[in-house]
């Protein structure tokens, strides 16, 4: 791989693996901050009032994260890879497009009014912005995932005069992955802010002791996890079967099989090495794959050899597709327990609580680690069986790119920083924050 | 009906460009000023562009993302020749936009921090837009000249978001931090005076096409009031300025109204300059644009969705008229 591909891929990577964090918080939590201001409208509590508003600033931070990092996305797409929109501009533009004219504007706006405009119009007003909030960041992810799912697996389009252009924007929109990536995400999103919440309500009744509201947080935290969780095991599977069906080659490098053949194990844990096209030190279930993948235990699989040489790196995405399903599991089990421990008021023990606690950011973990699986797992294509990623690569210098490099690194890292001192900051303080 | 989709895109895209600057450009401005203002003040600054801010960088994503969609070679040229400049507007847009929420939440020497870079991050973004700028009107020839004649530009926007920040300060708040707005506001103008001046004077030297277009009798004549119209509302922002400080009777929100008239003014010399050329002596509209069934389907979501969106920004507005009050999030 050349120098400059390497490094525009690297700074890419890098940019949207750290945007992604935020939206994936954002989009399940303005749900949930709109349930708490129902709450409030509907009780008149305040310790509901005093939930909402730390929430409302938990939001705004990572908001904010959001939309600066997305910012350079958007710029990114040019500067690094103006290949992209060279070949298929036709149709990711107007999906990118409407992202922007439906989804950013709406949120940003009423955003404003959702933050400081309380105490400036009616209730149901600040209800309506609080829900358009929550809407606006949901139709921003159906745009990009319907753009990310086309790239993935397209559908919809035709060729004329050379250019590639949409014939069916319907199918471009609802292309063979895209009801799975999107529910698969939502998901994500939603198992993402129900463990933040609870994991900082936790950490704030280890800080501040007996405190009403985040014991009331720390359930609806659990309870919406603990709901999801098995959700999001059954929509994965089926999304892994959809991938099997249209993107067969992410599934020999999710499964490290490297010979097209019948009754494949299904290697759980190995070392995959690339050179030899050979697992080491493999742990596996005889059959298993097939069983899994095709519900027969003597049925062929498609090895890595069927699709060589336009074959994805295999360590990383069998890692991280181990790492994803491994945090997911535990997330599982973490959920449930919590929930059944908080059952009718009950505080949890300590213990628990330090859990939790440790869990707040486990949902990132698996989001970024089932990104991985899916950008590498497609690899050498940009959109697959249309453009290669090295064929998109934009003019930039190494040195540029890597004078950029070490500036976004530099300041993605006291970003991130900042951001957690001022997340535990927050919860520490309790509801008087 | 026969639709020139490129035109009409090349006029969004202007259209959405034109808002940035000014949207974006009054909070900009009130980042750059937060030095000169003691510590009350600057809350009070930061409560006049709070609810807005987000929203406001919303238009550069706009602008940007029809200059991506509706140009997309032209999107790769602009970026690609800027690649360097853009990197440090957006790692300053980055820092201003979260030490904006950092700020609110933090005590002591660690808001003393945020603040400043709060500060450095607007003037950063500023200065990279107008850099940025002098890069693209001079059709990004590289040289000794060409880097300084940038340089100008770039110290000159930021002079002209100090205007837009001053001036909106003027429109929100009242007292001293009023008073004091003033007197920024005043020295923002003769910036933009500069600013105006050299780009005027340096297209047509640089680009024949740009010359040929202005210097054509008798057609110099009518656009003529272009540059006298900039005068008029430079004038406009002087003399208001100079009545609200002598205590005399003036509407508030008149100072603003002239920086914005400056600013669009001068966005439309631009534009007569540069149309219809999206890379300057390179690459026209017509040349850069998408196919028409990708720019057709892109204007149908924009014809549904513009009203809605002046309308909720327009209401957004209206619910935080007035002069700011301290306290954000209550």
């Amino acid at each position: 791989m050349s120098e400059v591909l390497l490094l525009s891929r690297a700074q890419f990577g890098l940019n949207i693996g750290f945007h992604i964090l935020f939206p994936s918080l954002t989009i399940a939590l303005g749900w949930i901050l709109f349930y708490f201001r129902i709450r409030y409208a509907r009780s008149g509590d305040p310790a509901w009032l005093a939930t909402y508003k730390l929430w409302t600033k938990v939001f705004a931070l990572s908001f904010a994260m959001g939309v600066v990092t997305g910012i350079t996305m958007s710029f990114q797409f040019g500067t690094n890879w103006p290949g992209f929109m060279q070949k298929v501009g036709n149709i990711a533009g107007p999906l990118l497009a409407y992202e922007v004219l439906t989804a950013f504007f709406l949120e940003a706006t009423f955003l404003g009014i959702m933050l400081f405009g309380m105490n400036r119009v009616p209730g149901w007003v600040h209800i309506f912005a609080s829900a358009m909030v929550a809407i606006g960041t949901t139709l921003s992810a159906f745009w990009i995932l319907a753009l990310n799912s086309w790239m993935q697996t397209p559908a919809g389009q035709v060729t004329q005069g050379g250019q590639i252009i949409a014939g069916d924007w319907w199918q471009v929109l609802f292309n063979p992955s895209f009801p799975f990536r999107f529910t698969h995400m939502l998901l994500a999103s939603g198992l993402t802010a129900s463990f933040v919440v609870a994991g900082l309500s936790a950490w704030r009744l280890l800080r501040a002791g007996e405190d009403g509201s985040a014991r009331v947080t720390l359930r609806t935290g659990l309870v919406l996890a603990a709901i999801l969780a098995p959700v999001q095991v059954f929509v994965g599977d089926q999304h892994g079967l959809n991938t099997l069906e249209h993107q067969p080659a992410k599934i020999a490098a999710i499964e490290a099989i490297w010979k097209t053949e019948r009754s494949v194990p299904l290697v759980l844990l190995a070392i995959p090495d690339e050179d030899k096209r050979r697992n080491d030190f493999a742990i596996e279930i005889p059959k298993g794959a097939s069983l899994l993948l095709r519900h027969d235990a003597d049925a062929e699989l498609k090895g890595i050899d069927a699709f060589a040489p336009d074959t994805a790196p295999v360590a990383p995405v069998f890692f991280a597709f181990r790492a994803m399903v491994g945090i997911g599991m535990l997330m599982l089990l973490a959920a449930s327990w919590g929930a059944w421990t908080t059952r009718r008021g009950r505080l949890p023990p300590r213990w628990m609580l330090w859990t939790l606690s440790g869990f707040t950011f486990s949902g990132w973990l698996a989001t970024l680690c089932g990104w991985l699986v899916t950008e590498i797992g497609r690899q050498p294509w940009l959109v697959t069986g249309i453009l290669r990623t090295a064929d998109a690569v934009g003019g930039a210098s190494g040195a540029q790119l890597g004078a950029s490099l070490t500036g976004y690194v530099i300041t993605y890292t006291a970003m991130f920083l900042a951001y957690l001192v001022v997340l535990t900051h927050l919860a520490g303080k309790g509801a008087h924050a | 009906m026969n639709l020139d989709l490129p035109l009409v895109f090349a006029a969004l895209m202007g259209l959405a460009m034109l808002m940035y600057v000014v949207l974006d450009g009054y909070d900009l401005g009130v980042g750059m000023l937060m030095p000169a203002a003691d510590a009350r003040e600057q809350e009070l600054m930061v409560a006049s562009i709070g609810p807005f801010w987000d929203a406001n960088e919303t238009w550069l994503v706009l602008g940007v993302g029809i200059l991506l969609v509706a140009f997309p070679v032209a999107h790769g040229i602009v970026l690609g020749a800027l690649y360097l400049p853009v990197a440090w507007m957006l790692i300053g847009l980055m820092l201003r936009g979260v030490a904006f929420e950092f700020r609110i939440k933090a005590e002591g020497w660690h808001r003393e921090l945020w603040n400043g870079l709060f500060w450095f991050g607007s003037f950063l973004a500023s200065f990279a837009q107008g850099f940025m700028l002098g890069r693209y009107i001079t059709g990004f020839h590289a040289g000794f000249g060409y880097t300084v004649f940038a340089l100008l530009v770039g110290a000159s926007l930021c002079g002209g978001y100090v205007l837009l920040g001053a001036t909106w300060l003027v429109l929100k708040t009242q007292g001293v931090l009023q008073a004091k707005a003033l007197g920024w506001a005043r020295w923002g103008l003769a910036w933009v005076a500069l600013a105006v001046a050299l780009v005027s004077l340096a297209t047509p030297v640089v680009s024949q096409s740009v010359h040929a277009k202005w210097f054509d009798f008798p057609r110099t004549l009518a656009l003529m009031l272009l540059p006298l119209a900039t005068l008029a509302a430079g004038w406009l922002v002087w003399a208001s300025t100079g009545r609200l400080k002598r205590g005399e009777a003036q509407a508030d929100w008149v100072p603003f109204a002239g920086a914005v008239a400056i600013f669009a003014l001068a966005f439309a010399g631009l534009a007569y300059s540069l149309f219809p050329f999206v890379v300057i002596d390179r690459m026209t509209i017509w040349e850069a644009a998408s196919h028409p069934s990708a720019l057709g389907f892109m204007l149908a979501g924009v014809a549904i969705v513009l009203p809605f969106l002046v309308a909720y920004t327009a209401f957004a507005y209206r619910v935080f008229r007035g002069k700011a009050r301290p306290g954000l999030y209550e």
